[in-house]
């Protein structure tokens, strides 16, 4: 079925194309009055019909193949109403008929007789036809991967429909190119020669010019679908990119070829020189068409590969390049910063030998040594490990119920050897090779989601740690390294105190579902954007007081666009019951979703006092955590600790406004990078 | 005829074409845009008494001001789930209500006024 539909996406991509590509060139070559360009360009209409009855069968050909995928059964590649289906109701449908429309019309248009002798004739209809063939190939682009971009989709639309065109004006014209320089390169076509140079002159113009368009907008189309590194040489949909970049290498060599040496050659004496230059660029031709006809297949697989950005990358190499995690290493700095100055001075060499006429090899090779040696300098302080799922996204995001189930297995599988609190000094880590790691330590976050990924499945047989893979599930690994993030951020979360410390957003706040009663669930994250949340985990009877002087509060912080949540860390009995009606709470208390919740902030309550300090401290009997609009954690509150911190709300309020006034940061990355 | 002609009528039957189709099609489906978005701010078609059964929390009672607050689930075609107080039809309602309790309760009225008409205790929360 997909190699069915990867051969006609093919043919249909290539029809299209080659439409644009014949009416192009034919108006850029001009009126032909001799014999042999005449033929030649009778042959060029019976191509075009080929090409639109090419265009509309497998055009239906894909219809009938999408009613299957739609309709989930082969079958329904046969059944008209199917078809109905997805044309009246799919976008799929209402680009297609629109461009089958526009495609019928053309072939319709080149059936049509013209006049020998009208020039206004001539001209009409290849203008007609060109017009109707791009609008044929640029809408392809509605119904291609740029039509779901989010957001900015008008210009990836735009992207990929001034690419499209651009394709079939230089790639659609390969055939016919080829064609007319065979004909006038033999001596019976001699008298097509001049026509012959004059269009071949113009189209290396138009050529250069299409194929810097295609460069742009293809590298603009690829940054939407891929988004980062990783996607391009870690994905099936990457390696597809780099393939039709592989084999583009080739046609510009080959072009290069024909601009510099062959098209200026046509112009030469005939027999010795025009004539040959001729059928070489003639050939030349034909093998850039076979190559651009192997990009075409390259782009068909690609229309059904799902973009980078979708796809989990693969990583293939044993180290990656990162600035965050070396950067404070002793040396880094100094040695990027040298080697970094060394290849710039070498690309500005590399520019002056372009300038240069004469020692132009010289100055080149100089210039490339250096930016060799800088790169070399530069670069290899920057490499740390990496594993095939180093880019690996993660698909639980960070929330509490993930972090919470994460907290479960850890002490079931992990607090052995690492630690209660993951400090590496489990009972059972001594006798290892190496000492387990100390997952709190500040190195936790220069590992990506996808290291910690790869060493909980394939352990570390080097270090004694076992491979989890074949135990727990993935999304338990997932939880896992969710759990060990908020693991760290505990550590760092120490600093939290009452006073908020102005502009410094940097832990990020997990998300958490919770439902008060019978109403819909919510989300933490719902309050992003537009609302603080105070988070407020009580205990009752002892919270009693505080939770009624926040009740009575409730109108003063709601004024300071500030959500109160209450979340019990206990659980007996009915508890908006047991809060009772005076005074009324009419905040949310949570009555779904709490002890997770719970459980995933209490890694927050660790403190700088000694107390704090321990390992694994009892959880408060009530604690507050303050979180910005952005969704970061700023401030907490434990009553108890010295200093009288949020007890009066005016202490809050002022804090509340602090946060108010400050700008809006970006919100947290929803995984763990 | 000459081509160039037929092109060009060509074109301009394309045009005429748009043109129609975007007065025929495109200006009513505009409008019903329209229409529906302005519905959709106001629900309910005005002066017509309606039913609305839903289910919630008691967050408390003020049986001397006949107010009862609920956080409420979603009450399709009148508002998404808030806290929010409600009145009661006949204030005996309140009787043996208290704070925690869940309430199924029926409103009824020409929107926004609404009273609870019956409610009956579910739960205990």
């Amino acid at each position: 079925m997909s190699g069915a539909s990867t051969v006609l996406r093919w043919a249909h991509l290539l029809s299209a194309l080659v439409l644009v590509g014949v009416f192009g060139f034919s108006l850029l070559a001009g009126r032909p009055s001799h014999p042999t360009a005449r033929a030649w360009e009778r042959r060029m209409l019976a191509l075009a019909r080929g090409a639109g009855i090419a265009a509309l069968v497998t055009g239906a050909g894909l219809l009938a193949l999408h009613a299957a995928y739609v309709a989930g059964r082969p079958g329904a590649a046969l059944e008209p109403a199917a078809w109905l289906r997805v044309l009246t109701a799919t976008q799929f449908g209402a680009v297609w008929l629109l461009r089958a429309g526009v495609i019928a019309l053309l072939v319709a248009l080149v059936w049509a007789r013209e006049r020998e002798d009208s020039t206004a004739d001539w001209a009409a209809l290849r203008g007609q036809a060109w017009l109707l063939a791009a609008a044929g190939a640029g809408a392809l682009a509605w119904a291609g991967h740029a039509a779901a971009v989010e957001p900015g989709g008008a210009w990836a639309l735009a992207s990929d429909l001034v690419h499209l065109i651009g394709a079939g004006v230089w790639l659609g014209a390969l055939a016919p190119l080829h064609l007319l320089l065979r004909a006038a390169s033999t001596p019976e076509g001699a008298d097509a020669r001049p026509y012959a140079v004059v269009a071949a002159r113009r189209f290396s113009r138009l050529a250069l010019i299409a194929m810097l368009t295609l460069a742009a907008t293809g590298l603009w189309n690829a940054w939407e679908q891929l988004g980062d590194i990783p996607s391009l040489i870690g994905t099936r949909y990457g390696w597809l990119l780099l393939l039709k970049l592989g084999l583009l290498v080739p046609i510009l060599a080959l072009a290069a070829v024909n601009r510099g040496r062959l098209v200026p050659a046509l112009g030469g004496d005939a027999a010795s020189v025009g004539r040959p230059a001729m059928a070489r660029l003639a050939r030349f031709v034909a093998a850039e068409w076979l190559i651009a006809l192997a990009i075409l297949a390259v782009v068909a697989v690609l229309g059904t590969t799902p973009p980078g950005r979708h796809d989990a990358p693969w990583w293939p190499l044993s180290f990656r390049l990162s600035w965050e995690a070396t950067a404070a290493l002793p040396g880094v700095r100094t040695r990027f910063l040298i080697g970094s100055q060394l290849a710039v001075v070498g690309v500005l060499g590399l520019v002056v030998a372009v300038l240069l006429s004469r020692a132009r090899l010289l100055a080149a090779f100089a210039g490339l040594l250096l930016v060799a040696i800088g790169l070399g300098v530069a670069l290899p302080p920057l490499s740390v490990d990496a594993y095939p799922t180093t880019y690996r996204r993660t698909t639980v995001p960070y929330q509490a119920s993930s972090i919470a189930h994460g907290l479960e297995l850890y002490r079931n599988h992990c607090a052995l050897c690492h630690g209660a609190a993951g400090w590496g000094d489990g009972p059972a880590g001594t006798g290892l090779p190496k000492k387990p790691a100390d997952l709190t330590a500040p190195h936790t976050a220069q590992h990506t989601a996808g290291d910690m990924y790869w060493w909980l499945t394939h352990g570390i047989p080097a270090a004694g740690m076992p491979a989890f893979g074949p135990v727990l599930s993935e999304d338990d690994r997932w939880d896992l390294v969710n759990y060990i993030r908020a693991l760290a951020a505990g550590e760092e979360a120490r600093m939290l105190s009452p006073a908020v410390i102005a502009n410094r957003p940097r832990l990020a706040a997990p998300d958490g579902a919770f439902a008060v009663g019978p109403a819909p669930g919510r989300h933490l994250k719902d309050f992003r954007g537009n609302r603080s949340v105070l988070l407020v985990f009580f205990t009752l009877p002892g919270s009693h007081a505080r939770l009624a002087l926040l009740a009575r509060s409730y109108e003063t912080l709601q004024a300071l666009a500030t959500e109160i949540v209450a979340v019990p860390l206990e659980e007996d009995g009915p508890v908006i019951a047991r809060l009772g009606a005076n005074p009324p709470i009419y905040y949310p208390v949570v009555t779904e979703g709490a002890p997770e919740i719970a459980r995933a902030y209490g890694l927050f309550r660790r403190t700088l006092s000694p107390e704090g300090m321990k390992p694994d401290p009892p959880m408060p009997r009530h604690i507050e955590l303050l979180i910005d609009r952005a969704g970061y954690l700023r401030g907490r509150w434990i009553p108890g600790e010295p200093g009288a911190g949020w007890a009066e709300v005016s202490a809050l309020v002022a804090e509340l406004q602090a946060l108010n006034r400050e700008a809006p940061a970006p919100p947290p990355a929803e995984h763990v990078h | 005829m000459r081509l160039w002609r037929v092109v060009l009528l060509m074109n301009l039957a394309l045009g005429l074409g748009l043109l129609v189709g975007y007065l025929v099609w495109g200006r009513p489906l505009e409008g019903l845009r329209r229409e529906n978005a302005e519905l959709r701010g106001q629900a309910l078609p005005a002066g017509v008494e309606r039913t609305f059964r839903a289910r919630g929390v008691v967050r408390a009672v003020v049986a001397e001001i006949n107010v009862i607050v609920l956080s409420h689930e979603d009450i399709p075609g009148f508002m998404p789930p808030m806290t929010m107080g409600f009145r009661a039809q006949d204030p005996k309602l309140y009787d043996g209500v208290a704070v925690g309790d869940v309430l199924a309760f029926t409103l009824r009225g020409v929107p926004p006024n609404l009273v609870i008409t019956e409610l009956r205790k579910e739960g205990r929360l």
